[in-house]
């Protein structure tokens, strides 16, 4: 198998993901113009490092493994300066527009915003990307236990915040 | 048995094993609020799936796709190294740099996929790209033909010697520069990114370059005299905007 049509195949894979890269962005850092800024240097990475990826392993969740880690990188260099990143009282104004369903999807995402940053990203690796738990803990690099009880506070905290409707009814 | 929370979630999200399976389907069988409980996971997960579903369907910036497809550094606007130019440059200009720096940022990430790029990197340094440099080398302020990469708005010599030129972009109304002739590049000293004005956005704003803060305190700062009237753009013009001729 040659090598260099391997290495193309893969960046191939890498266009088709960029759009749930983009998404998974969007709930690390709040300006889309910055988020896109991630996901460039995460790209720019991952072809660098495509020797390390393990072709058993999901592409997906290594390219977020590494978007998620060129953020703590940024993130410790900028020292949070200019308020780019989610800041968490976000949320509470926007929160109160719930009751207008038509905004029923500004509410999830503010109500995502307002997560402590481990729920969310448990969170938005299991219920927005569709990630197995085993995948979204090794893109946290935590173990699969540490994944579930940040899921399930995550769940509980969006839970009261979104008040649904109890049970399923459609 | 008593049945957890976690082992309810897990189902809900197709986690459990085959065993765990089947004890929760027996439970919810036998207890309605185990159904409930396992019904409010499933509501939960649903309504938050289609969190910033939005993204999927928007158009993918250029530069990622050039940038995955491992593009040669050049082809795509670097923007570490763009920032890090500009801020060295706009500290000489003004104060703020810092915050320019990252309204260039910005600028950048959104002039980045519209096409033909009229800014890129040289050097490490931010200059005009072709159409924008032919522009900034052509165009009188005065002329406002409709169909132009940019609008040329104030002309002046700094204190350096060099002439320097304020642009607004077309077709994007909210980025607004200062360029300066430095050898035969024009070197963008300065882009910011105007305020969203919809109502007065038509393409009959007079000057429009000198419309944003960053781009006037710039002009403020390195203007030697008065800005050039038309008779000196075309004189300017005919040097080839050069520092050497005689002042």
């Amino acid at each position: 198998m040659s090598t260099n049509a391997s290495a193309e195949n893969i960046q191939e894979q890498i266009v088709a993901l960029l759009p749930r890269l983009r998404r998974f962005a969007r709930n690390l850092v709040r300006s889309p113009h910055d988020a896109d800024d991630m996901v460039q240097i995460a790209v720019e990475r991952a072809l660098l490092r495509l020797d390390q990826w393990h072709r058993d392993a999901r592409l997906d969740s290594w390219l977020f493994k590494i978007l998620r880690n060129a953020w703590i990188d940024e993130m410790r260099s900028r020292g949070r300066r200019a308020r780019i990143f989610m800041p968490e009282e976000e949320g509470e104004h926007v929160g109160e527009a719930s009751i207008d369903r038509e905004v029923d999807r500004l509410s999830v995402e503010s109500a995502l915003a307002r997560l402590p940053e481990d729920q969310r990203l448990a969170v938005s690796l299991v219920l927005v990307e569709g990630l197995a738990y085993k995948d979204a803990a090794d893109v946290l690099e935590v173990p699969i236990g540490t994944l579930t009880s940040r899921l399930a506070r995550g769940r509980e905290a969006l839970q009261a915040m979104l008040r649904l409707p109890e049970g399923d009814q459609s | 048995m008593k049945v957890s929370d976690e082992m309810l979630m897990a189902y809900a999200d197709g986690e459990a094993d085959d065993t765990t399976r089947t004890l929760i389907e027996t439970a919810m069988r036998d207890d309605p609020e185990i159904a409930r409980r396992v019904a409010r996971h499933q509501a939960l997960r649903r309504a938050v799936q289609g969190a910033f579903a939005g993204v999927l369907d928007e158009p993918v910036p250029q530069r990622l796709v050039a940038a995955a497809r491992g593009a040669p550094a050049g082809n795509v606007v670097d923007l570490a190294r763009a920032r890090e130019g500009a801020g060295k440059r706009l500290r000489r200009w003004q104060p703020a740099a810092m915050a320019a720096s990252l309204v260039l940022g910005l600028a950048l990430g959104y002039l980045g996929w519209r096409g033909s790029n009229p800014l890129v990197t040289s050097n490490g340094e931010l200059v005009a790209g072709a159409g924008l440099a032919d522009a900034l080398s052509t165009q009188l302020s005065s002329d406002r033909t409709p169909g132009r990469i940019a609008t040329t708005g104030l002309s002046f010599r700094a204190k350096s010697g060099d002439y320097c030129r304020t642009f607004s972009l077309t077709g994007t109304h909210t980025n607004s520069g200062l360029a300066c002739r430095e050898g035969a590049n024009w070197k963008i000293k300065v882009l910011a990114q105007l305020p969203e004005t919809p109502s007065s956005a038509s393409a009959f704003r007079p000057a429009a370059s000198a419309d944003s803060p960053a781009v006037r305190a710039a002009v403020e700062e390195s203007i030697d005299g008065e800005p050039l009237d038309q008779a000196g753009e075309i004189a300017a013009r005919r040097e080839n905007w050069s520092a050497h001729t005689s002042r």
